[in-house]
């Protein structure tokens, strides 16, 4: 059976901060956290004081509360003035997403005026130059088309691009040098925030060169400084260990905001307000109510070109580490005491620590993986992985990934969450299905379709909304039940564009709000269940890749994986 | 325009085009060609000429499930095409301009605006009752592949006693156990006993005060004292909602740690709005929206009134100027009042000037606070779509900084009202401060 991980015992009863058991009758969990009557009284646990220090400081740092005029702002709250540091302005994600993200934000006028952008490359540019590019790429990306020139001439101005190698020291140097310039010139007050879209090799070297020129200090008056790192943290736990502690050594942790873009995505966010927001699902969200949960990311596109990236990498240092297990501490975790950044996260680490790490024969039975052969997909043949560019014709990567985790807490236990990714499926879908159980007894029996146990869907991509299955009776005289949904659609709900999760998440990094960024831990406890499957792996050949054609629903064995268990994957 | 009577003709509300051919009795229209996913179209449309047959008309749109989709697309389980229920909406227009004018923000509003939209419009006050209604769904297709989302508009035209009774008239009509919005562009005769009856039944009343006649302050007395009256009730003033942008302003200015105490200590705050009047006295122009910006501010720094705001009196001037041919009369020294904070007392002015921009329009916030033998002045002025800040802490500048407000137009701001549900804490706030500065109005 699976071994609870010895380092961090999952839930652990000693804890007097962990809230009462979900599955236990009276009272509810929404009631339970922050009720312990010793909870206010001196720090018992390192946790304890941990927090106890951290609220301390936030509180100092958290101009609203001291601003009575900041009251009810909070959706108006423009970021304060600051200079963008752009690393790898000229590669793929700066021109795709982040930009276009920042003009988007620029348009709705949720920058500040005094907001400037200076992109770091090593190509050679002018800024005129560079703004150009850079406009065909918003043209082509921006979610918001026409793009307007008059809006995009005022960010553009705003641009300027600094040329200079990661390892140059005297690049750095001259980057402060320009940034002081612009806190005198441009009035952006010394706030910067470093935004990392460079290949992650690179993450280590920029934050030292960040650090040896003196660029992550928070001087008192002089500004806040932040970095953004993009995905993928590592690519095991050593190495994320490592980089973690290199980005440590220069910057404090409140000061780092790892994206992972799912959790910038509307209904993840959403997610949150479904569970704890409503009081009618929270009861039921427990071993006792709960048959199962799937999380499917399912995408129609292959590679696209990034043979080398994903040769590296495979589905489960790409998705599984990061985007399911994000979506899995979510849907699982308990509810925090606040909504704020450090109480969200410390949940979602304990669910992530709850998971039962795999043994290689754990991972033998409960962990498919897959890697898509030729086939068809929208009506287009597709080549197979291993004829993709830059692919090593024998590659052993995988393109798709299951696996059957179990979570081993209170409400959880017993409760398989089954997670499955790939690439070239016949649809792009990402969607969480809580499968409800059974009705204890059988009333109906003489309807010619047997009701099917609940399942509330929440859809997060291409058309995000939630979805209830429910039996019904179908008029007539006969006790005939037909199993119906109701479906809620966000876009018809709200017609309002849902934000980009990069527009999202950048705003936030501007505020200040890490809540829906990845802490340190966070990203360590995700590499600890991801790291056993890898080296399991390693040990093993691969089962006989490719083996799904692209355009279907993965490989055999992922199907067996539930059907062992009498249950199969939801159709979507 | 809207018509009064019962011929209709599907163009007439905003950009929604019916296409596709309409039985004569009136009823579901099938489109010739398949709806365009995000257009809204016109699915329905008949006439109804007594409460009950409007109430017939609504079931029987909902009677028919090929007005949303094709059963047999879906193989499995049915999707049942549910109405997206968010609200009742109840739009009063007591001219039909301003009918026409909501209509079409309504129209654009489709998809997003609420399950359902009762639009009424009096006609012919002293004549015969009647009543006659347009009964419409329009549909949205959120995406190729989904059920389609729609909503329902009545467009109710009530002549003689019965656009009188307007509860009455409404009542019917709501979709049940769903908050209702009521949409009163225009002048509402808050006082009015069937305006009371009708706000009993509502949660949530939209209102533009800034577009209110006169200095619009009597009518906003009456606005506060409805959150007395009806505890349940929200309001939302597009005039207040607007500023919001400048409130953002005025709020950076006392982000920065060594400059918050200075609220604490404000001694003065002064504001200027446009006027187009030839001297700008008291009574001339609309004054809510000056007025809700130190009304904004006393409420959420814990002031109160000390002496309502009362014209101000040129100091040392007794008589009456004597203007020479061609001179023009000197601008009114506009409202002073007088609130009280922590640490003493704080004068409020509120100052018109002329200005080709549209009269109330706030043109200039100036904040001046003393602590500890130092002075802080902030100046928040507005130019074309930017509100600017600068501040001087004893003349020395320490901050300037600009702020984009667009200016936002019905369609966002009705949207918005809509979405954002229950009683603001701030606007609350805000509007029973504006109300006690506006004194009693004697």
């Amino acid at each position: 059976m699976a071994a609870p991980k010895t380092k961090a015992p999952a839930a652990a009863p000693a804890d007097p901060v962990t809230p009462a058991p979900p599955g236990a009758p009276t009272p509810g969990p929404a009631s339970a956290p922050g009720t312990t009557p010793g909870k206010k009284e001196a720090p018992r646990t390192m946790r304890d004081l941990r927090l106890a220090t951290e609220s301390r400081r936030r509180v100092a740092n958290t101009r609203a509360l001291e601003n009575p005029l900041r009251e009810g702002l909070r959706l108006e709250r423009v970021p304060d003035p600051a200079a963008f540091v752009l690393f790898g302005a000229t590669g793929d994600l700066a021109h795709r997403k982040v930009v276009p993200a920042l003009f988007q934000l620029w348009r709705t006028h949720l920058l500040p005026h005094e907001f400037q952008i200076v992109a770091v490359g090593r190509r050679p540019y002018t800024d005129q130059a560079f703004r150009d590019e850079l406009r065909d790429s918003v043209r082509k990306y921006s979610r918001v088309q026409p793009v307007d020139e008059e809006t995009w001439g005022d960010l553009a101005e705003r641009i300027t691009y600094h040329r200079g190698d990661f390892n140059d020291p005297t690049m750095f140097q001259s980057l402060a040098d320009r940034l002081d310039g612009l806190d005198e010139d441009q009035g952006t007050r010394g706030n910067r925030i470093f935004y990392l879209a460079t290949q992650p090799s690179q993450f280590a070297e920029i934050v030292a060169g960040l650090g040896r020129a003196g660029l992550d200090h928070e001087h008192h008056d002089a500004g806040w400084r932040r970095v953004v790192i993009e995905k993928p943290f590592g690519h095991d736990l050593d190495s994320a260990i490592r980089l973690n502690r290199e980005v440590g050594k220069v910057f404090r942790e409140r000061q780092v905001y790892r994206i992972d873009h799912y959790l910038g995505k509307e209904t993840v966010r959403n997610l949150l307000v479904f569970r704890f927001g409503n009081g009618i699902f929270e009861p039921i969200w427990n071993r006792r109510h709960i048959d199962h949960v799937q999380i499917t990311v399912a995408e129609s596109i292959g590679i696209e070109g990034r043979g080398s990236f994903y040769e590296e990498t495979g589905a489960s240092r790409d998705f599984l580490q990061n985007h399911l297990l994000q979506l899995l501490s979510l849907v699982a975790m308990e509810p925090p005491a606040t909504f704020d950044a450090d109480a969200l996260r410390d949940e979602k680490v304990k669910v992530i620590r709850a998971v039962s790490e795999l043994s290689p024969d754990q991972v033998a039975r409960d962990v498919v993986r897959g890697q898509y052969g030729p086939g068809w997909v929208s009506g287009k043949p597709v080549i197979g992985y291993r004829q993709e560019e830059e692919v090593n014709p024998q590659s052993e990567t995988e393109t798709y990934v299951a696996a059957r985790l179990a979570i081993d807490d209170w409400r959880w236990s017993g409760v398989p969450f089954y997670l499955r990714m790939g690439k070239r499926l016949p649809k792009r879908a990402t969607e969480i299905a809580i499968q409800f159980k059974d009705v204890p007894h059988r009333l109906f029996r003489d309807s010619a379709t047997d009701p099917e146990p609940n399942l509330l869907a929440m859809r997060i991509q291409p058309d995000e909304g939630i979805m209830l299955r429910f039996g019904a009776k179908v008029p007539g005289l006969g006790v005939d039940i037909r199993n119906v949904t109701m479906d809620f659609t966000y876009g018809s709900a709200f017609q309002v564009d849902s934000p980009d999760a990069y527009e999202t998440l950048i705003l936030d990094a501007l505020l200040g709000d890490a809540s829906l960024f990845t802490r340190a831990d966070e990203v360590e406890e995700a590499w600890s269940i991801v790291d056993p499957i890898i080296h399991a792996w390693a040990e093993e050949e691969a089962p006989g890749f490719p083996n799904y054609e692209a355009g279907t629903w993965g490989p055999e064995a992922a199907d067996d994986l539930l059907a062992r268990e009498g249950r199969r994957w939801r159709r979507i | 325009m809207v018509e009064a009577g019962g011929s209709e003709s599907p163009r007439q509300f905003g950009d929604i085009i019916a296409v596709g051919t309409r039985p004569a009795g009136g009823g579901r229209i099938a489109l010739a060609d398949p709806p365009v996913p995000g257009e809204p179209t016109m699915r329905w449309s008949s006439t109804a000429h007594t409460i009950d047959e409007i109430e017939q008309e609504l079931a029987r749109i909902w009677a028919q499930p090929n007005l949303m989709i094709d059963p047999s697309e879906d193989g499995g389980g049915r999707h049942i095409a549910a109405r997206t229920s968010v609200m009742n909406l109840v739009v009063i227009a007591r001219q039909p301009e301003v009918g026409a004018k909501a209509a079409e923000t309504i129209s654009k509003l489709t998809g997003r605006h609420p399950s359902r939209t009762v639009v009424v419009l009096a006609a012919d006050p002293d004549g015969p009752p009647w009543l006659d209604a347009r009964i419409q769904a329009h549909c949205v297709l959120p995406r190729a592949d989904a059920p389609e989302t729609c909503t329902e508009l009545i467009f109710l035209t009530a002549g003689g006693e019965t656009g009188r009774h307007l509860s009455a008239l409404v009542a019917p009509l709501l979709i049940h156990d769903l908050p209702v919005t009521v949409w009163w562009p225009g002048e509402p005769p808050l006082g009015a006993v069937p305006t009371q009856t009708l706000l009993e039944s509502t949660d949530r009343l939209v209102v533009d005060a800034s577009i209110w006649s006169g200095d619009g302050l009597a009518r906003l007395r009456q606005l506060a004292s409805l959150y007395d009256r009806f505890p349940r009730l929200s309001i939302r003033d597009f005039a207040l909602v607007r500023q919001s942008r400048w409130r953002e302003a005025i709020a950076s200015v006392f982000d920065m740690p060594e400059y918050t105490p200075f609220l604490g200590s404000i001694r003065r705050m002064a504001v200027g709005y446009a006027t187009r009047d030839e001297t700008g006295a008291p009574g001339s122009t609309n004054v809510v929206k000056p007025l809700y910006h130190v009304a904004w501010l006393g409420s959420r720094l814990g002031m109160h009134p000390v002496a309502p705001l009362a014209p101000a009196e040129a100091r040392g001037r007794t008589a009456p100027v004597r203007l020479r041919p061609g001179e023009r009369p000197p601008m009114h020294r506009g409202l002073a009042g007088r609130m009280r904070s922590g640490s003493g007392d704080v004068s409020v002015v509120i100052r018109p000037v002329a200005s080709p921009m549209p009269p109330g329009t706030t043109l200039r916030v100036e904040i001046l606070a003393e602590r500890r033998g130092s002075e802080l002045r902030a100046d928040v002025t507005a130019e074309a779509e930017n509100v600017h800040v600068h501040t001087w802490l004893d003349g020395v500048q320490y901050m300037d900084r600009t702020f984009k407000a667009p200016r936002r137009n019905d369609v966002d701001l009705l949207g918005e009202a809509l979405e954002v549900g229950g009683r603001e804490p701030v606007a609350v706030e805000t509007l029973r401060m504006a109300a006690e500065l506006a004194g009693d109005g004697s």
